[in-house]
């Protein structure tokens, strides 16, 4: 009987002896456990260490050796292992990641040993402000929903996963035909596509698999919330906005996009301009309008002193609502078109750009050519195609404000001066880390 | 390219315009780099590489926070920002939108030795490139607004990689504890007094000390017709006259002789320590020894202070080792972050001892191998794209003058020996050669106010 082919993806250029190898897997945050927060991302480091048996000190020193480096990616519905080596040593390498995807080991000392490298992990998000903002407003933005679930996992819920849950799930999540391969850079194809039958052949059949959690569309906020997370000497706040936004498969993502380009997609946008240039108010504004598997929020980042706190939150929410209420300009949308075509080919000048582009269309479930079909998009939008996917999309009115700062220098000030709140939450910088 | 040919690309009514052929020199196995100068003194290094449809153009200025004097730090980094906003015949905001017209990604990077200016864009819009950025060499506006309201950006840079980062504020105490008289004691971002003190003289007169063309070196990488960047540069640059450089007043840091230590109280989770010794210059033969050595004691996760603070010992978050890639004798640095009610003396007991062990027996031939191997594929990931080759060269012509040496120093460190990293770590891995500072977390007791 044929094993199941996983997919494979290619972007093979010679051009330097470099070869990348991304393996996803369809797992991601969404898939933990439910009380077992964390595991996708234990268990793809669990692969990393004990791959066909080895010691994490033996694997280390091979991958060193070889002049190669491997490390897993963890987002909400997909989780991956990266790796890139010198060409000289691709089979070794094959044959490393191989074990690590079929043959991993799953003994007590070893999870105790990551568990305690995970747990120093999230002590170490505690000093970095702009992290901890972005995980607070995303555990508060999506409160209920799959996509709060930390993809690192809280103390608690790495203290609740044993050897038995990371095996079986991997049991469940890498299964023969179930990967997504994508090979970039210097590598010989028939060597790679070996690699990557034999290593089907490896694994279990898909059988009953089973099926991926579904993941609903989550809501927006239920009113306009300051969400303070209070950490003692600031002299800085850390302050992340965001309304839900689109997703790929939304009519109007395109469009979408064009308006977060010209509101704060690069220094020249609107956001910049007045927060950084004409006042000097922070060292960034920025708007993102991120993809994942559901839509995501678009967001708006940006970190002033604390004195300036209160004065950049309110014109920043004037700027969104004037966004909404206005639109964009006639010229605005022509400069931000020739930004985004003229910009495009830095997303595929290199093998390992383009083999990503091809592996995010392919977990999120997009046409092989999104990429390419989206530019065309955007740069045949006109302004009432931006401005309606603006009013579409966007509120300024269900929007969640998260503020890292210390509460009881600014907190009472921020909450007078933004207008229309309908809620304010304070939580202490370490709650639920 | 022919001195004749070369005569033909240069602009006759340039007073320095004239094009000077300088030398070829290999850039890894496939790729040649081409130097030449212009009557100014500007030098020019071109890549051709046809690996994608773009161009990266940097220019590198021999400047950096080492010429600033004590209560003016921070001005090679202000003004690095104040390049980005307003020039003749380009009011303020205008060069940024005409970048962002091209597609560029431009940005910029102030250091202890260097200034560089950067932007890859499509290969078709380079003409563009070129007025912009000799427009940015001779034509800068500084008027008071902009300079008082950048000033406010930058302070809100330094409050963000400093004021309010554990690391970087034990980065810019070790520094300024372990030089005393170099100008490497104080940061590239500004005391923050300094920073609020500077004026738009103050600036003009650093851009026109040292932002000359025979200070300065041009990388343009990518795929483009040499001859027709050549003739470019000759037409813009060939007006910009040179200037007379200062001599450089740097004081050299005097043999450390004690140890110094200190602690500090931060708001962290967790202590840290951070540990320097005194260490080569980049351009010292020892520097490539000194790198496989910071390597093998904690450059990964196959390193030895890892697997004993980490893997073993389990008392560390993290651990990391480097030596400082600057062109005076600079550090060679230890960071150790711990783990929830673990004591940093924990882990300054182990790294002692690792170094001692450094001093006392030579490494493994397998770690020097590791190291090579990983230093190997960062210098290849960082030539993947053309921004990264310009970065790379560019860092080398600035620093060594040898813009291919991260080819050279890749070859000098499969050359290394265990007796060289013996050598080198007796000659600098010594007690009263280093500065430690142990940072405890501050009492923390948020008090969260009730919400409405």
């Amino acid at each position: 009987m044929t094993a199941a082919e996983s997919k494979r993806l290619w972007a093979l250029d010679d051009a330097l002896p470099l070869l990348h190898v991304s393996v996803a897997l369809s797992a991601g945050s969404a898939s933990d456990p439910p009380g077992r927060e964390g595991a996708s991302r234990l268990l793809l480091r669990m692969m990393r260490r004990t791959a066909g048996g080895r010691s994490a000190q033996a694997a280390d020193e091979l991958l060193d050796g070889l002049g190669s480096s491997l490390s897993g990616e963890v987002g909400r519905g997909v989780a991956a292992l990266h790796g890139t080596v010198i060409r000289r040593n691709v089979p070794q390498f094959l044959a490393f990641l191989a074990d690590a995807l079929a043959r991993p080991a799953f003994g007590k000392d070893e999870l105790d040993r990551l568990r305690a490298e995970a747990v120093a992990d999230l002590d170490e998000l505690l000093d970095d402000d702009a992290a901890l903002v972005r995980r607070a407003f995303e555990r508060r933005f999506y409160q209920g929903h799959l996509g709060g679930r930390p993809t690192t996992g809280t103390r608690a819920s790495l203290a609740a996963i044993g050897p038995e849950d990371l095996e079986t799930h991997h049991e469940r999540l890498v299964r023969q035909g179930s990967l997504v391969f994508a090979f970039a850079g210097s590598g010989e194809r028939d060597l790679l596509d070996g690699f990557a039958r034999g290593l089907d052949g490896a694994l279990a059949p898909k059988g009953s698999l089973s099926p991926k959690p579904k993941l609903e569309e989550p809501s927006a906020p239920a009113g306009r919330v300051l969400h303070f997370v209070d950490k003692p000497e600031r002299t800085q706040t850390q302050i992340l906005m965001g309304c839900l936004g689109a997703h790929p498969r939304d009519e109007d993502h395109a469009a979408l996009h064009v308006a977060h380009t010209i509101f704060g997609g690069t220094f020249g946008a609107r956001l910049s301009q007045e927060v950084r240039a004409k006042r000097g108010w922070s060292y960034g504004a920025y708007s993102a309008l991120a993809v994942e598997s559901f839509r995501q929020p678009m967001t708006l980042w940006t970190f002033p002193k604390a004195e300036d706190a209160a004065p950049c939150v309110v014109l920043v929410l004037g700027l969104l609502e004037k966004l909404i209420e206005r639109g964009v300009s006639k010229r605005e949308l022509a400069l931000a078109k020739k930004y985004l075509k003229n910009s495009h080919v830095f997303s595929i000048d290199t093998p390992a750009k383009r083999a990503s582009l091809a592996l995010d269309a392919e977990l999120l479930g997009l046409p092989h050519n999104h990429h390419e079909e989206f530019l065309e998009r955007a740069l045949s939008v006109d302004k009432a195609a931006v401005d309606a996917a603006i009013q579409r999309r966007l509120s300024a009115d269900r929007l969640l404000i998260t503020v890292v700062g210390t509460h009881r220098e600014i907190g009472s000030e921020l909450q007078r001066a933004i207008p229309n709140l309908t809620a304010c939450e304070v939580v202490p910088f370490d709650q639920d880390v | 390219m022919t001195p004749e040919r070369l005569a033909g690309l240069s602009d006759p009514a340039a007073p320095f315009g004239e094009l000077e052929f300088v030398e070829s020199i290999p850039f890894g196995p496939k790729l040649e780099l081409s130097r030449y100068r212009l009557k100014n003194g500007l030098s020019i290094l071109l890549l051709v590489d046809r690996s994608a449809p773009v161009v990266a153009y940097h220019t590198w200025f021999r400047v950096g926070s080492r010429h600033e004097k004590p209560g003016k730090t921070g001005l090679a980094h202000l003004l690095e920002h104040l390049m980005f906003v307003e020039f003749e015949g380009l009011p303020a905001g205008a060069f940024d939108a005409k970048m962002e017209e091209l597609g560029a990604d431009n940005n910029a990077s102030t250091w202890l030795d260097f200034t560089q200016y950067q932007e890859a864009f499509p290969k078709a819009h380079l003409p563009v490139v070129v007025e912009l950025e000799a427009t940015r060499m001779s034509k800068l506006v500084l008027e008071h607004e902009l300079v008082e309201s950048e000033k406010e950006v930058v302070k809100n840079e330094r409050r963000y990689r400093v004021d309010d980062d554990v690391e970087g504020r034990l980065e810019e105490l070790l520094w300024a504890q372990a030089f005393e008289h170099h100008t490497y004691h104080h940061p590239t971002i500004g005391w923050m007094p300094d920073i609020q003190g500077f004026t738009a003289a103050d600036c003009a007169t650093f851009y026109r000390t040292y932002y000359a063309p025979n200070n300065a070196s041009l990388v343009i990488v990518g795929d483009l017709d040499p001859a027709k960047v050549l003739r470019l540069l000759s037409r813009a640059y060939g007006h910009i006259p040179p200037a007379e450089l200062p001599l450089e007043d740097v004081q050299p840091e005097p043999t450390q002789l004690a140890p110094r230590r200190s602690e500090i109280e931060l708001p962290t989770a967790t202590e840290k320590l951070a540990l320097a010794y005194k260490g080569p210059a980049l351009g010292d033969l020892d520097h490539v020894a000194a790198s496989v050595l910071t390597e093998i004691l904690a450059g990964s996760r196959s390193s030895r202070l890892f697997r004993k603070l980490i893997a073993e010992g389990g008392m560390s978050a993290e651990v990391r080792a480097a030596v400082g890639p600057h062109r005076d004798p600079s550090l060679i640095e230890i960071f150790v972050s711990m783990r929830q009610a673990k004591r940093a003396e924990e882990a300054l007991a182990l790294v002692e001892s690792e170094i001692e062990r450094m001093k006392r027996e030579p490494v493994l031939r397998s770690e020097i191998e590791r190291a090579v191997s990983k230093s190997e594929l960062g210098l290849l990931g960082s030539l993947e794209t053309a921004d990264g080759k310009a970065s790379t060269i560019g860092f080398y012509e600035c620093l060594s003058g040898q813009p291919a040496d991260a080819f050279a120093r890749l070859s000098a460190m499969r050359r290394v020996e265990p007796s060289d990293v013996l050598r080198v770590a007796r000659r600098y891995l010594r007690p009263e050669a280093s500065t430690l500072i142990l940072a405890r977390p501050t009492p923390v007791s948020p008090s969260v106010e009730a919400a409405s």
